[in-house]
């Protein structure tokens, strides 16, 4: 394999240096590219005191190109599918190389407290959630004490 | 705004001209509603096409190759290539204010395909700042010995990657011999060594890219070495004098982007003065072309045939730090630091008793300057050929629709039981080029076939245009 972009060490280097709050990326061992991620519910939302684990993949070209990011914890939320791939505008055309794993992340959990069902990536979800917003949320406080309670 | 929003403008307003056209030219004709949207498109393309090579006629991007649009052949493609690569090396003898006038890292050609000459130019112009070779960690407290010390080691390019798994167990024969046709194996069919013989020559292109670069690392340590037994006091001229080293590196500011230190002055944004270093701003480009992404999310994604070609679009870039489309910088280098070509030697720089990036020295701009500016390199005009490239892909897509078009027709010729199957027909369909040969008998022939509101004047007419159409993308491809 190449060697690592400088960017990437740091990135990596400040990730441990300057933690963000509720957010973890471990770069795994054998691929420093490959990112094991957790990020806690935000409060007052329906994922509260959740532990949602996800991946980061930085592929050959980043910064230029967008990481992949993906949901491995389930999870009831209109921009989230079943595969756990997220509908943010970040990862596809508003990516920018001046954004980082750090920001990134922080988008997602943004993503958390605030669901977006007027541009959904699960449609059953966002139909749901459109309809009755109330049981939405209750199914996703259900789903979230069922699949991300900490461990 | 700039000049680049104008011709956006431009061809909006010419688009919508062009529709107005062409829905005039188009017969209304009752039934068949599937064909005539098929054909509604392709012959609004014609328009595209007829509006894009007018446009490449006056353009200035068509002047070096003559018709940009024309298809070249596998040695031409190859030999532009090579061309390419050759200038993407750095040489210590091309220096300009102590950087060069090729990218230090990037191994990857993808990463680094706008045109070489329109950014050496920018450089020598002093448009652009130079390629620098950067340091890999920066600090403050460094004295001048141990900075000068550091820069001396830099090489002119970053280590290769040695074993590209792409190119793993692909032969490369003797790279000093042009002709490499023997290394292809001839018992695949023609496509296979079609393939062959374009994996081979990048195999190729990136062995000779290695040796290019080493021998002029090679010839930068000589050098290097050479100049440490001059006697004190004399220097090798192409080589950098102490003063100018520290000058350089020893303000190095770190690209937010690759996260490298780069001697400042930097390459600002123009709308939002971020900085931005040379080898990082020429890796950022458009997208491909692609559809609007709103009609992409809206319901399935339909089959690329069944898209408007002219619908495909590819903005501007934006500023990746605050998004302002037209992406452009601006660079203001040091007066008094004008080093190299166009400039003094580099040995004999001396260190001039003014601060560095003093506000009397460099003119701080306050404000953000538009994309038409004198002084801003956009984005886009390190890759001239962004439109060409557009409208080639919008013409392949008219193609595949008008194919597309033809074996529908076909298909409606041929009712089940007849002695032609739909499959034989919808086999000779694509070729345009016999297509008007043959279109006339077959109408004529199988005009009882037709539905009963068709009249066979009607198809007649219908396949006659579509032959047309298809004959014109395909000189408009030529």
């Amino acid at each position: 394999m190449a060697s690592l972009p400088k960017r990437i060490i740091k990135e990596t280097e400040r990730l441990v240096s300057d933690p963000v709050p509720g957010i973890t990326a471990i770069p795994h061992e054998d691929n420093l590219r490959y990112f094991e991620v957790t990020i806690e519910g935000p409060e007052q939302s329906p994922y509260e005191n959740g532990v949602f684990g996800l991946e980061l993949f930085l592929p050959d070209d980043y910064p230029m190109e967008a990481p992949k990011v993906r949901f491995l914890t389930k999870i009831y939320h209109p921009n989230i599918d079943r595969l756990g791939r997220i509908c943010l505008d970040v990862l596809k055309t508003n990516w920018s190389p001046a954004l980082q794993i750090r920001t990134v992340l922080l988008s997602v959990q943004a993503l958390l407290a605030s669901p977006n069902p007027n541009d959904p990536l699960a449609n059953d979800v966002a139909e749901d959630w459109l309809q009755h917003e109330d049981a939405a949320i209750a199914k996703a406080r259900e789903w979230t004490k069922l699949y991300a309670t900490r461990q | 705004m700039g000049n680049v929003p104008g011709k956006l403008e431009d061809e909006s307003s010419v688009r919508a001209k062009r529709s107005m056209s062409t829905s005039a030219a188009l017969p209304n004709r009752a039934g068949n509603g599937n064909a005539t949207n098929r054909s509604l498109r392709t012959s609004s393309m014609v328009g595209t096409i007829l509006n894009a090579r007018r446009h490449s006629e006056s353009s200035e991007v068509a002047g070096e190759a003559g018709n940009p649009y024309k298809r070249k052949s596998t040695k031409e493609k190859e030999r532009l290539k090579e061309r390419h690569v050759k200038q993407l090396i750095v040489k210590f003898s091309e220096t300009v204010d102590g950087g060069f006038l090729a990218p230090f890292g990037s191994s990857s050609l993808e990463k680094v395909d706008y045109d070489a000459g329109v950014v050496k130019t920018l450089i020598l112009e002093r448009r652009l700042a130079p390629f620098y070779t950067p340091l890999q960690d920066f600090d403050e407290s460094w004295t001048r010995q141990e900075l000068i010390k550091i820069v001396d080691g830099l090489p002119l390019h970053a280590a290769f990657n040695e074993n590209v798994e792409a190119f793993e167990g692909v032969p490369v024969g003797n790279l000093s011999q042009s002709d490499f046709e023997h290394l292809i194996d001839k018992s695949l069919s023609r496509r296979e060594q079609r393939r062959m013989r374009n994996k081979i020559f990048n195999a190729r292109l990136y062995q000779k890219r290695l040796r290019w670069q080493e021998r002029e690392n090679e010839k930068f340590l000589e050098l290097k070495l050479d100049a440490k037994k001059l006697p004190e006091g004399q220097h090798k001229t192409l080589l950098p004098s102490d003063d100018l080293k520290a000058d350089l590196y020893s303000h190095a500011t770190e690209c937010p982007i690759c996260f490298l230190h780069y001697p400042q002055p930097i390459n600002l944004s123009r709308c939002c003065l971020q900085p931005i270093c040379s080898e990082c701003f020429v890796q950022i480009k458009r997208q491909e072309p692609h559809f609007p992404h709103d009609s992409e999310d809206s319901g399935t994604p339909a089959d690329e045939e069944e898209k408007d070609p002219n619908l495909l679009t590819s903005e501007p870039t934006n500023c990746p730090y605050c998004a302002t489309p037209d992406y452009g910088v601006i660079y203001e280098p040091v007066s008094t630091r004008r080093v190299g070509i166009h400039g003094i030697t580099p040995s004999s720089y001396v260190h001039q008793e003014k601060p560095f990036l003093q506000e009397s020295d460099v003119p701080i701009r306050r404000g953000s300057l538009a994309a038409s500016d004198r002084k801003v390199v956009t984005s886009d005009s390190l890759r001239p050929d962004w439109q060409i490239k557009l409208n080639k892909e919008r013409m392949r897509l008219a193609r595949r629709s008008a194919n597309a078009t033809a074996i529908h027709v076909s298909n409606q010729l041929v009712t089940p039981g007849h002695q032609m199957s739909p499959t034989i027909s919808a086999q000779t369909a694509p070729r345009s080029n016999t297509h008007s040969d043959f279109a006339t008998p077959h109408a004529q022939l199988h005009g009882s076939m037709w539905p009963p509101n068709a009249t066979a004047t009607e198809i007649e007419n219908q396949m006659i245009e579509q032959a047309i159409k298809l004959s014109l993308a395909e000189s408009g491809k030529n």
